[in-house]
């Protein structure tokens, strides 16, 4: 079949067709198809985003309830460490706590003041502050500063005494005079 | 056979022409290549609607526990954070040196004859050890002999609490004076003891017993 001649008014109109035609092409495909195949795409990012999120949370909340578990030994030596250590500021307690201690055990006149106070080099103590105290007993015996001693380190688990002077009185040599530079860890409150 | 004439030949042709159009039949084309792309869109919005029903499913799901995960998430951090602190002071608590049996033992070591005057003792940065200075008075015939039999008794028994002990003179003089035991005149000697030691298992473990009741000389 051979192709009917066409007329000028027709190659024209063909011609415009052929135009519209590609103009309807890139507007279907810029403006239609284009952004429906985006947005499915980006749904499909979203929910896989999503569903790896609800996957690590099941993990997570897996972790959680067997870390409670886990934990509970260290969590009430925790609390039980915190416990230790009374509210308020250190220095508004710690010099009576000391001058009662050593007074259950025969020693009058015990004076505490503070060195210095620094915070922890590790990350994990950051919570934690290290108390530097000076604790002066102007006049004990060996014995009474020993069982004083020796209950103060049972009983107190994060003081740590780092110095100790002990000097015999020259004027009552059944006497000694005493001196202790304790370390207390204290919880930052 | 019977004749046909067409008298409506030029009708016919012309029919057949606006039949064969080309722009009629690219028309016709165009409009079912529009339908096709038109139901293909329909096709891809379905889908697309189908995917954004799913999503909004996993998001309320998310919503809904998004919460307890973050609570979670919180808590894991949180307990974790616990068990490092305590594991931490745990640490401390242990590797304290622990004063009161060290002072036991050395007041095991002190005879009768000898008597301590200065104790200072510190514990050295880092965990490096305990350094101790003893300085006291020995009287006996040969009073040296007795501030050496001191040294020894302290290098024993602190040899079996604490590791790497060391226990040397820093000075040791006789004194001018006489003193009195037990009705018997003697001769005095002043020492300084150094003591060095290293905390041993032992003594890290060991919580502080209540020391006896011996006095200090």
């Amino acid at each position: 079949m051979s192709l009917p001649k066409l007329t000028k008014d027709q190659v024209q109109k063909l011609a415009f067709s052929a135009i519209g035609f590609v103009f309807l092409l890139y507007v279907y495909f810029t403006f239609f198809l284009g952004p429906l195949n985006r947005s499915r795409a980006a749904m499909l990012v979203t929910i896989q985003d999503r569903q790896s999120k609800l996957d690590a949370s099941k993990d997570e909340m897996k972790k959680a309830v067997s870390l409670e578990k886990q934990a509970l030994t260290a969590t009430n030596r925790f609390a039980a460490l915190r416990a230790l250590n009374p509210e308020g500021a250190p220095i508004a307690w710690f010099p009576p706590r000391i001058k009662t201690f050593f007074a259950n055990h025969q020693i009058d006149k015990a004076v505490a003041r503070l060195e210095n106070s620094a915070a922890f080099k590790e990350a994990e103590l950051s919570g934690w502050m290290k108390y530097t105290w000076m604790i002066d007993l102007p006049q004990a015996d060996f014995a009474s500063i020993g069982t004083a001693i020796a209950e103060l380190e049972n009983t107190e688990p994060l003081l740590s005494i780092t110095r100790l002077h002990i000097q015999t009185l020259a004027s009552q040599p059944q006497f000694q005079h005493v001196e202790l530079a304790a370390a207390s860890t204290i919880e930052k409150r | 056979m019977a004749l046909h004439l067409n008298l409506l030949h030029e009708e016919i042709l012309e029919q057949r022409q606006r039949q064969r159009d080309p722009l009629k039949i690219g028309m016709m084309v165009l409009a079912g290549f529009g339908a096709l792309l038109f139901l293909y869109y329909m096709f891809c919005a379905y889908r697309t609607l189908e995917i954004k029903s799913r999503l909004s499913a996993i998001e309320r799901n998310w919503t809904k526990i998004e919460p307890e995960v973050t609570a979670a998430q919180k808590r894991v951090a949180e307990l974790e954070g616990v068990i490092k602190t305590t594991r931490s002071l745990d640490d401390y608590i242990e590797n304290r040196f622990f004063w009161a049996p060290f002072l036991q033992r050395v007041s095991h070591c002190v005879p009768p004859n000898t008597q301590l005057i200065n104790l200072e003792a510190s514990v050295l940065d880092e965990n490096k050890g305990i350094s101790v200075s003893l300085e006291g008075v020995a009287a006996g015939r040969e009073p040296r002999s007795v501030a050496e039999d001191l040294r020894q008794m302290l290098i024993e028994q602190l040899g079996h609490a604490y590791n790497g002990v060391k226990v040397e003179f820093k000075t040791l003089e006789d004194l001018d004076t006489i003193v009195n035991v037990g009705g018997t005149n003697m001769p005095m000697a002043h020492y300084l003891l150094g003591i060095n030691l290293h905390p041993g298992p032992m003594a890290k473990s060991a919580a502080s017993p209540t020391p006896d009741h011996t006095r200090k000389q």
